[in-house]
């Protein structure tokens, strides 16, 4: 028996050892900065992209023809400069000479050509990326260093649409020589980062690019570890093995603000959070039963509270940093007293049931909406809350109407424009939308659509995000703020709100 | 023998097919890969939804999607995964040795413990030694296997920084996960190593053997546990699921690259592939488990060989 236990106990700790394939990535390396990410998108190739992640990881290897800052100005990337031609169906794009691909392709027109051609056709079809792009004709080559962008609509987002995602330069000879399956997990770009390795749902390695054009970075080396638990990155961080960490609970922050090596970096961020009100159902028809509820509810308190003041109060359902936030629009004020006086006018008998759905699995939501329940209850509305699961209330009970007579509404794109969320959420018949048919509504939001104008456009979003708060078709609760956990060795690293990473000018000790 | 094993073997496959048919079916009932997978795009239609739908093969009828994976699987091919288009035998290939040197080195670890601990109590029955392992044992009993892992880790990684906290970077990583599932199982282990060992001593051939004259070692060790190990390997072939079922939550908190992980990830993205084939492999580890618990009642008991 004891010599049967001895080489079951080899055997295995020999398998263990011979399965073990990784080597320590030891954040303590020369020059190497670790990224703890949440998810792996499983494919670095920009059109076939379809989620956030990405993003954190595109603007290491990728450019764009523009590129955005931190501070969301608009800025050359490759290419140098960009004119309006023809009444504005047309943007003519000077080329920045001089820049290689990682595999030593020339960057060119033709390069550019082809990336458009494949986004729009064929192969962009399977994602949802190319309709982003929908307002693009077509792209022609004029000279090696001009191309012509011919425009079928007005697409005022455009340009900052060409900053990232879809519209990221690939290499035509790479593709074309290894295929999409290859170049999605050998992604080849002109970015700062060079890709150097990649296991599937462990880690995506990459190495300074020397000729960058931008400028040599300044770091050996970026890894990217991939982390689900947002407890698990905030481990390791405490553990020094990871430098930034994008998802580190709220609960745990003033432990890492504690910890001397590690600091903790905040700043407004895009995704916005609303009760979103079933205007069809029950007590909700009414306009003032609607707006009396928000008076119900202490926003501020919540956001002190619950979210430790790492969210910012919002009128309308967007943060300040989106293009058609109206400073000037105020939240209603807290007034339960008022509130309670505006139900009994509407006739809401005290003890009126309603019920919330929100999405069980998120857990700092589960204490808003308890938080909220119980303001309500001030003023003698009964609130059931109905937990579902993320995929089943999207993707069953909202589009369907099926819901409550309120639900968590969240929301945040990368563009930070407000059309992108106006669009969705109040034109008639979209699929956050199955309730509201307002004429006047859609006509305003098409206005504004179709225009490139800017001033012109924001004043229209200022006016239905005016429009939507008067009518109380939702209860604004807050805008979350992007919070970063990050290594204090780590300096220069341009934290974007988007959650872009970009290391060109990081350092590390 | 053969007959038997064929026997077992054909309802073990059905046993799998079921399985995932039923876990198949039951997870396109709700939710929607689609939107789970659009999240990050931006204003997305109806048409896009459809245009990813179709491309994902989600448009077709469900017999002909699950027929196509059952195809798929016979001959080693398992699809790829909705997140990305990576094969998922790749990934398969990837997580499965994670899971196994977890699972065997937990199991071997609990064994380690509870068979000594166990005897021990058995044999100083009533004394402070059997009292101690069993209060010790209770409180095993009685931790939730993620807080258990989250205070090791905060021990031995943050107050101490001895380990890595999470991943696996090496036969050190394996510490602490291995631990936590180790220590859980061992405490019902131990008691019934115990009990078996305190019905198996009082028989009377352990009487016999005692007043041969031969050391309380080959006693307890040779004769008395032997007949001891049926019950247990019937226990471990049990547990086996069960240690499943806990291997998820402690490689999602140690963020081990195993089937826990992957499984748990794509139920939460609904990657139908990945899910599938998940299910299939850890359906299949179950029953192999039972199976070599038939086979190991053999080599332990004569009189089940030499029927």
């Amino acid at each position: 028996m004891r010599t049967f236990k001895k080489t079951l106990l080899a055997a295995s700790l020999a398998i263990a050892s011979l399965c073990s394939p990784l080597a320590m990535t030891s954040a303590n390396a020369a020059g190497t900065i670790t990224v703890a990410l949440h998810q792996d998108p499983g494919n670095w190739d920009p059109i076939a992209t379809f989620l956030v992640a990405w993003g954190a990881v595109g603007g290491q290897v990728f450019d764009g023809l523009i590129m955005r800052t931190p501070e969301m100005k608009l800025v050359p990337g490759l290419a140098t400069k960009w004119e309006f031609m023809d009444k504005n169906t047309k943007i003519r794009f000077t080329l920045r000479p001089g820049v290689k691909f990682h595999n030593g392709e020339p960057f060119d027109a033709e390069a550019v050509k082809f990336t458009f051609d494949r986004l729009l056709g064929e192969e962009g079809k399977k994602g949802p990326q190319q309709s982003n792009y929908a307002a693009i004709d077509k792209v022609v080559v004029v000279n090696p260093m001009t191309v012509d962008m011919l425009l079928k609509s007005p697409d005022p987002v455009l340009l900052t649409k060409l900053a990232g995602y879809g519209a990221m330069i690939v290499p035509p000879r790479y593709i074309k020589e290894k295929g999409s399956e290859f170049f999605g997990m050998n992604p080849v770009g002109t970015g700062p980062f060079r890709f150097t390795e990649y296991k599937p749902k462990v880690s995506l390695s990459f190495a300074r690019n020397p000729d960058y054009w931008g400028g040599a970075p300044k770091v050996d080396n970026v890894v990217y570890r991939f982390i689900a638990e947002p407890a698990t990155q905030a481990a390791e961080l405490q553990a020094g093995r990871v430098d930034v960490a994008n998802q580190v609970p709220l609960a745990m922050l003033e432990t890492l603000r504690k910890d001397p090596k590690l600091a903790v970096v905040s700043m407004g961020g895009p995704v916005a959070l609303a009760l979103r009100y079933n205007t069809q159902r029950g007590i909700m028809k009414d306009r003032e039963v609607r707006r009396a509820l928000i008076m119900a509810v202490d926003r501020d308190a919540i956001i002190k509270t619950i979210l430790l003041g790492q969210a910012k109060p919002i009128a309308s359902f967007q943060g300040e940093l989106s293009f058609g936030y109206d400073p000037s629009l105020k939240p209603l004020p807290f007034n339960p007293a008022q509130a309670k006086a505006m139900l009994a006018k509407a006739g809401v008998k005290p003890g009126t049931q309603v019920q919330l759905d929100f999405r069980g699995p998120d857990s700092n939501f589960r204490e808003v909406s308890q938080a909220v329940a119980a303001y309500l209850q001030g003023v003698g509305i009964n609130v059931s809350l109905k937990p579902y699961e993320t995929n089943v209330l999207l993707n069953d009970i909202i589009p369907n109407g099926k819901t409550g007579e309120m639900w968590q509404n969240q929301w945040g794109g990368w563009t930070f424009d407000y059309d992108n969320t106006a669009y969705s959420m109040y034109y008639t018949k979209q699929r956050w939308n199955p309730f509201d048919d307002d004429t006047k509504l859609n006509a305003l939001l098409h206005t504004q659509r179709n225009s490139w104008d800017q001033p012109e456009r924001e004043k229209t979003l200022k006016e239905i995000g005016r429009y939507v708060a008067d009518q109380a078709l939702e209860m604004p609760l807050y805008s979350l703020n992007t919070v970063y956990g990050v290594n204090k060795r780590a300096r220069n690293l341009a934290l974007p709100a988007d959650g872009r990473f970009r290391f060109v000018e990081a350092t590390v000790e | 023998m053969i007959g038997f094993f064929v026997k077992r073997l054909l309802q073990a496959v059905f046993v799998v097919l079921v399985v995932t048919l039923f876990v198949s079916y039951a997870v396109r009932l709700s939710g929607d890969p689609a939107i789970m997978l659009a999240q990050g795009a931006g204003s997305v239609t109806e048409e896009d939804l459809r245009n990813i739908r179709i491309g994902l093969g989600l448009d077709r009828p469900f017999p002909v999607q699950y027929f196509e994976f059952v195809k798929g699987m016979l001959v080693g091919d398992f699809g790829r995964s909705f997140l990305g288009g990576t094969p998922v035998s790749r990934l398969l290939a990837d997580a499965l040795p994670a899971t196994l040197s977890l699972a065997a080195c937990s199991l071997l670890l609990s064994l380690l413990i509870s068979i000594p601990l166990g005897i021990q109590a058995a044999v100083h029955q009533g004394g402070p030694i059997d009292q101690a392992i069993r209060i010790g044992s209770l409180v095993g009993l009685s931790f939730p296997n993620f807080w258990l892992a989250i205070m090791l880790v905060l021990l031995l990684s943050i107050t101490f920084p001895i380990l890595p906290p999470s991943g696996w970077d090496g036969p050190v990583s394996l510490i602490m996960p291995t631990l936590t599932m180790a220590i859980i199982f061992s405490a019902t282990n131990i008691r019934l190593v115990r009990t078996s060992m305190l019905e198996t001593l009082s028989a009377q051939y352990i009487m016999v053997a005692r007043a041969k004259g031969l050391k309380d070692r080959v006693v307890l060790y040779k004769h008395a546990l032997r007949n001891c190990a049926i019950p247990l390997i019937t226990y471990i072939g049990l547990q086996f699921g069960k240690m499943i079922g806990g291997l998820v939550v402690v490689e999602k908190v140690f963020n081990w690259p195993g089937m826990g992980t992957l499984a748990f990830d794509a139920i939460s993205a609904r990657d139908y592939p990945v899910l599938q084939a998940s299910v299939t492999v850890l359906a299949l580890l179950v029953v192999t488990a039972n199976l070599l618990v038939d086979v190991a009642y053999g080599l332990v008991d004569p009189r089940i060989r030499n029927r």
